[in-house]
Parts: structure tokens; sequence; C-alpha cells
């Protein structure tokens, strides 16, 4: 079943561009949603909910539009874009007790629960909280509501790496027991090699790749050469080259690697992206 | 609704939103410009909008299960209710000063029915003013409040005038209840549909321009 179903999704403002960005998300999956910073994640996902008013696309939650089923999809959705930062000083209480109050599935249990695993004060503000704490409040309200899909914005910056592995584990029980499916946009790359299923890569306001985590992954492979080694007709299969301390790296697509004349390795989600953002640039 | 006016005065609504009411009291002041106890409501108003930027409460709204136009039409709400609480509130304060002080207000309108009537007008202009542009960019809260600002004292400028210059007003309005009380429950009526009219286009239109609002 489709949760999330993006079609040529487009917005223009003076200076930046989104355009024609598709894609889609089926239950019970996670998808990373990856770019530098300004490359439109922020926008395409404000979009979705319509806190960007989108220039044109068709966005379907569940098989239905927002424009005609708003309430009903945000019950079953929990959106987290960063910490909280809306009333620096009510009470936690104060804010959850009012937050509950519009939900039909609130889960008061659940609630009680990440507050707890979180560590978290319900007598204490927003403004008492550190940022990574803040970020963990803002998920507790949104994990508390049984939303089916969570469309979460950076939600692991400003996390300690312990905190930052907790959270992707509950990411993964509640795909795996709840079949909660997940939009999750983050620099930090090495959380979604842990837990993501699908990868969405934009760049410059356009989508540069979507598609199983797994295959974006085996179309690459990371070379290491020094200038000599490379013959100059081998350079155009060569894609984002960098140059390092000693030596070049460079992206080759899989099939392409066999005709290198140095050896290749497998490429995590980072190096892939740092070097994509590279591509043009000549060895 | 309740769900969204429980939220407003809960997280939303300054203090003065609910402090500015005793203001109310100002009408036993023997002498003195009634007009102006209207504005601190929308003073009020302005800080509830004001802080509203500064604690996120948009962005904190649009989060929930509300459609966009819920945003505006739960300020509305909490506005109309501050108001009409105000409203209540005044009309007890102007009976109590006429029992007490026999005389009328030298400063300006008396505080009685017709008085009532053309207070409605300011605070309906005071919402049109007020949320049409707010809501246009809620940013930018401050240009919206001195805006309606020089609305509001324009009216309450001309209003006052209007009871010393203008016979009608000066001999069949401006005169203790329950004098000319037809003439005056007329300007009520109208002062009344007025209100109503200018709140209904300031919502209308703070919800075409907020729902294509870039938030």
């Amino acid at each position: 079943m489709t949760v999330l179903k993006v079609e040529g999704l487009c917005k223009t403002y003076p200076k930046f561009q989104l355009r024609d960005v598709s894609f889609s998300l089926e239950r019970g999956r996670v998808m990373g949603f990856i770019g530098r910073n300004g490359a439109g994640k922020t926008t395409t996902l404000k979009s979705l909910l319509n806190f960007v008013h989108p220039d044109a696309g068709e966005i379907e939650f569940f098989g239905k539009k927002l424009a005609k089923d708003e309430r009903d999809i945000k019950q079953r959705l929990g959106f987290v874009s960063g910490g909280v930062e809306f009333y620096p000083h009510k009470k936690l209480n104060a804010i959850t007790r009012i937050t509950r109050s519009f939900y039909d599935n609130w889960d008061d249990g659940a609630c009680a629960e990440y507050m707890r695993r979180f560590a978290l004060d319900e007598d204490k503000t927003p403004a008492q909280l550190s940022a990574g704490m803040k970020v963990k409040y803002a998920l507790t309200l949104a994990l508390s509501h049984n939303a089916q899909l969570l469309i979460l914005d950076e939600p692991t910056s400003g996390l300690d790496p312990v905190s930052r592995d907790e959270l992707t584990d509950i990411f993964l029980s509640l795909v795996r027991e709840k079949g909660v499916s997940i939009l999750f946009s983050t620099h930090i790359t090495s959380d979604l090699d842990k837990c993501a299923d699908d990868i969405a890569y934009i760049r410059a306001g356009r989508l540069e790749a979507v598609g199983e985590l797994d295959g974006f992954l085996e179309e690459w492979r990371l070379v290491q050469f020094a200038q000599e080694q490379m013959p100059d007709a081998l350079i155009p299969l060569l894609v984002g080259c960098k140059q390092g301390k000693r030596e070049f790296s460079a992206l080759v697509r899989t099939q392409d690697a066999q005709k290198l004349p140095v050896p290749t390795e497998n490429v995590d989600l980072e190096t892939i992206m740092v070097h994509l953002e590279k591509e043009g640039e000549v060895c | 609704m309740l769900k969204l006016v429980k939220k407003e005065f809960a997280l939303s609504v300054h203090p003065t939103g609910l402090i500015f009411l005793a203001l109310s009291a100002m009408l036993l002041i023997p002498n003195y410009p009634y007009y102006v106890v209207f504005f601190y409501t929308g003073l009020g108003l302005f800080f509830t909008c004001l802080t509203g930027r500064e604690n996120h409460d948009i962005d904190y709204m649009l989060l929930l299960p509300l459609r966009k136009r819920d945003v505006v039409t739960a300020r509305f709400v909490s506005t109309l209710i501050l108001e009409g609480a105000q409203l209540i509130m005044t009309i007890v304060f102007a009976l109590l000063r006429n029992r007490l002080i026999s005389e009328g207000n030298m400063a300006g309108m008396d505080a009685n029915t017709a008085f009532f009537g053309l207070a409605l007008i300011q605070l309906g202009l005071m919402n049109y003013t007020f949320f049409t542009r707010y809501y246009r960019r809620p940013d930018k809260v401050g240009s919206a409040f001195i805006f309606t600002c020089i609305v509001c004292f324009v009216y309450i400028g001309l209003a006052e005038t209007a009871a010393f210059a203008v016979p009608f007003v000066r001999d069949v309005l401006d005169v203790p209840d329950p004098a000319n009380l037809p003439a005056k429950l007329v300007v009520l009526g109208m002062g009344a549909a007025g209100f109503a009219l200018l709140t209904c286009l300031a919502w209308r239109r703070s919800v075409r321009s907020f729902e294509t609002l870039d938030c």
C-alpha cells in the first residue's frame, strides 16, 4: 500500500527552484531523504503538508489528497522538524495536554513511555531543554498518536550518538511491529545506513535518484588513484573527482569498474553524496 | 472548536488580553473618551500575536490535525470571546456609571446605547484592519498593529468630534438613556451588523491570505 505519493512537485522562490519532484513511499518502509544544505529537502517536506504552498504537483497521503482530507491525513501522520521551539516558557505537561486533545488515537501509555525513555521531565519548559532534548520531546509528541507515517526533517541533528542509535532502534521497531512508514531527511547518512530501505537524493531542487538503498549503493564503486595511474581516456568514467592529501578519489558506475586499471571498493551513502555533489569537476 | 478555544487560552492568548478586560472599569471615569477602552482589546490582540510569533504558535498549530484555515479561525474565535466579554463588562460599568454619576460625559460620547453601536463598529474596523494585514505576513505583526492604531484613532477622533459638531449625534444620540431610545437602538443594530460584516469579511480575507502563505 502506498502511503505517500508525490508527482511533479514544483515550487519557485526568487533564488531557488524545486523542480518536478516525484517519489512514493510504501507502507512499512523507511525512506532516507538526503541532499546538501539548501538542496530542497525542507521545502519538499513542507510542501507535502502545505506549510509551503506548491506551485504545481499532486500529493496523496493514504490515497487521499491533502486539500480535501487535511484533518484526517494529519491524524495519521507525525511531522518533526528539528526540536520543539514552540511555547518555550510553557511546561511540557501543558503542551502535551493540549496536543493530546486534538488526536483521536492519542496513546497516553506510549507518551509516558517515550517521556521516560528519553528522560524528559514534564515539569520542565522547552526553554530548559537542551537542543537534543527538544528533538526528543518533538519526537515524543509525534510518536504518541499512533501515526502511520512519520515525516522527519533532520530528527537526529543535535543528538548524541547513543540517542541517535536509540532513535533508529525505535524507528525500526515501529516499522517492524506497527508497519509505520518513515520519510527521514538527514545529513547524518550513517543513520540511514542503519535503518533506511529506500533513498531519495535531491540536488539543487531536483531529485537525482530515488529507489532502494541497496540498489543505490550497488550502482557505485569508489576508486582511489594517483594521477599517473589513470589514463586520460578513462577519466570520463569518473564521477565527482576529489583531490585528497596524496591521491584522487572518484565514483565510478559499477558496470564501468572493470575498465579501470586500479581496484575499486564498496561505497557508503556519505561517500556517494560527497562525490555526486562534485559531479562535473575535472580530475 | 472547543479544543481550539482551549488551546488558544491555555497556550496562546497573552495575559494582557484578559487583564485589559478590567480596563472596562474606565467607564466609571466621569469624563473620558470611552472609545479608547475598546482600543485596549486590540492592544491585547497585538500582544497575543506578537508573542505568538516568538513562541512559534502558528508552527505548532500547523502540526496539529487541523486545516490551515482552522489556525485563522482559532484566533478569530478567541478574539471574539474577549471582545464579547469586554462588551458585557463595559455594559455593566456603563450601567453602574449612569447610576453613580448623573452628568453626561463632557469629554466625548455618553456611555449609552448608541455608544455601544458605534463602539462595535470600532471593534469591527480593528478586526478587519488588523487581521487582514496580519495573516498576509504574520512575521510583520507590528506593521499590522500600527495600521490598526491609525484607523482606530481616526475613527475615535471622528466619532468624538461628531458628538460635538454633528447636530444629530450631539442632540439625539449623545444624551443619557433612555432618551431617544428608538434612534439609539437603530444605531446599536447598525453597529452590530457592521461589526458582524467587517469581522466576517476579515475572516474570509485572512483565510484566503493564510492558505496561500508559505510558513
